[in-house]
């Protein structure tokens, strides 16, 4: 493309949305919703999963060995746990080495178990299973129950499954959500677009009859789109960047304990996905007009 | 320069002909008037000489080239050798006359020092020198035309064709426009102009090809009016 091309499909998609008015500011604003939502739903998530990720890591089976059964076994359950592929890591924990644990966090109180040694300690062998991903515990919780040399399991059951349908479910409403307003800025921008292609029919018959290009006559259209989505993405940006800079001040004063994403940092995540996305509702929307009414 | 074989347009299947087995054979830098009445098919032959619509039979030949052959994507490129002047002038309100004329060479990406050449000497051709700042709604019928003619003209195009040009107008603006469309065929441009303006047709004593009833029924060189029927 010709940069005086460009420049003059450029003039003419800002004449153009200066004029239309109202219908560039909807759809801008539409745009500018729905990223901003979505933003606001990247940055409560991404500080969301950087707090519960700690929680998420620390969730684990702890298998503790059938003390009944033979070497052969216990061999048989270790080669097995180290073979199962959704797992992340199999650490082996002595009775012996349960037992320092216990004694360390009890601290002051590790008096209570001055009756126990070496020959008798109650405590029991144990691994420390840790999935690939931590909403895999149920599932592999529940393979490997039926392995042999298997005591029992210990995973937090009925507390860990709710935890992860709960995010899950978070994660599909935001979703779905999402979806309806990006479909709503799309018929939008297409709107604002046809509106533009009736108001300007008489030019547009004028340049076919002296020989404009379709594509040139095309374009003007397109960038239109383009420059109303991407307006309506720089706008829930600036608005991210200033509301999450408060947000953080005001949660370092007062919840102090919270760890929090600093602001440079998510806005660089933030403006990876808004801005792209914003070009592209708004290219897709004047192209359904531009091939639906502009027929050059 | 454009050969008519054996025309037939039909507007859609099982309705009457629009034109009926029309052969024409026009020069470069002729000079041709299509007349006849209302429906007789004036219109529908413009418009298939620009390729707006395509015959249902028959070969159009502009160049040396079957125009009913093209490709979409070369259609633009065939209108950029064919001016257009139409009879209720199309100008653009938005814009003066200046930016009018200008138009039709902006959208063909011709450059803005061209486009400072070229259209003031377009204008004064024209007769609109001294108008080129005002806005088209400022200007008489006339004036309105010529700016139409200007926008037609200032690409340079080979073929010149008009349709009721002086349709708006009344008779004295009327002889001044198809005298300046005369100075354009003079200057070697090949003209074509439907009209139904009998006293324009007697004077200037042009080649004149008569539709009736959607067929050609006579082509006449220093042709009046009158002799059609």
């Amino acid at each position: 493309m010709h940069i005086r091309s460009l420049l003059y499909f450029l003039g003419e998609a800002l004449k153009s949305i200066v004029r239309n008015g109202w219908m560039s500011i909807a759809s801008v604003g539409v745009v500018a919703i729905t990223l901003l939502i979505l933003g606001s739903f990247m940055v409560l998530s991404f500080n969301v999963a950087l707090f519960t990720q700690d929680i998420k890591e620390q969730v684990q089976i702890v298998l503790y060995i059938d003390e009944t059964s033979d070497e052969e076994t216990k061999l048989e359950l270790q080669r097995l746990l180290a073979a199962h592929r959704q797992l992340e890591e199999v650490r082996y924990v002595s009775k012996e080495e349960a037992m320092e644990r216990l004694k360390q966090q009890l601290g002051d109180r590790a008096y209570l178990l001055d009756g126990y040694n070496a020959e008798e300690n109650p405590l029991r062998d144990s691994y420390q299973l840790r999935t690939k991903i931590p909403e895999d515990i149920p599932i592999v919780a529940n393979e490997i129950a039926d392995y042999p040399g298997v005591g029992y399991l210990d995973y937090g059951k009925g507390v860990v499954e709710p935890l992860f349908q709960f995010t899950g479910l978070v994660r599909w409403i935001g979703l779905m959500f999402m979806t309806g307003l990006a479909v709503t800025a799309i018929f939008l921008i297409a709107h604002t677009i046809r509106l533009t292609v009736y108001i300007r029919r008489r030019e547009i018959m004028i340049m076919k009859y002296v020989g404009a290009t379709d594509w040139f006559i095309r374009w003007p259209f397109i960038f239109e789109g383009l420059i109303l989505g991407l307006i309506g993405a720089v706008i829930p940006v600036i608005v991210i960047y200033y509301g999450y800079q408060a947000a953080v001040l005001w949660m370092q004063s007062n919840i102090y304990f919270i760890p929090l994403i600093p602001p440079e940092k998510i806005m660089e995540e933030i403006i990876k996905v808004i801005i792209p996305l914003g070009v592209v509702l708004g290219v897709l929307g004047s192209s359904i007009s531009v091939r639906r009414f502009l027929k050059v | 320069m454009i050969e008519i074989y054996h025309l037939y347009k039909q507007y859609a299947q099982n309705e009457f002909y629009a034109l009926k087995d029309i052969n024409l054979i026009i020069d470069r830098g002729e000079f041709i008037f299509v007349v006849g009445p209302s429906g007789s098919g004036k219109s529908t032959l413009l418009k298939l000489l620009l390729r707006e619509t395509l015959p249902t039979k028959g070969n159009i030949k502009i160049f040396g080239r079957d125009i009913t052959r093209l490709k979409n994507r070369e259609i633009p490129f065939l209108r950029r050798n064919i001016g257009m002047v139409f009879q209720d002038f199309r100008l653009l309100s938005d814009r003066n006359v200046f930016e009018n004329v200008a138009f039709s060479l902006r959208v063909i990406g011709t450059s803005p020092r061209e486009i400072r050449k070229r259209v003031p000497l377009t204008l004064e051709l024209v007769g609109l020198k001294d108008k080129a700042f005002k806005n088209p709604n400022e200007l008489s019928g006339g004036e309105q035309q010529r700016v139409c003619v200007a926008r037609a003209i200032v690409n340079r195009p080979a073929v010149l064709l008009a349709d009721e040009p002086t349709g708006n107008l009344d008779p004295a603006t009327s002889m001044e426009i198809m005298t300046l469309i005369q100075d354009i065929n003079i200057r070697g441009t090949t003209v074509i102009v439907a009209t139904h303006a009998k006293d324009i047709v007697d004077h200037f004593q042009k080649r004149v090809v008569v539709l009736e009833n959607n067929q050609l029924v006579s082509d006449q060189e220093r042709g009046v009016y009158f002799n059609a029927h």
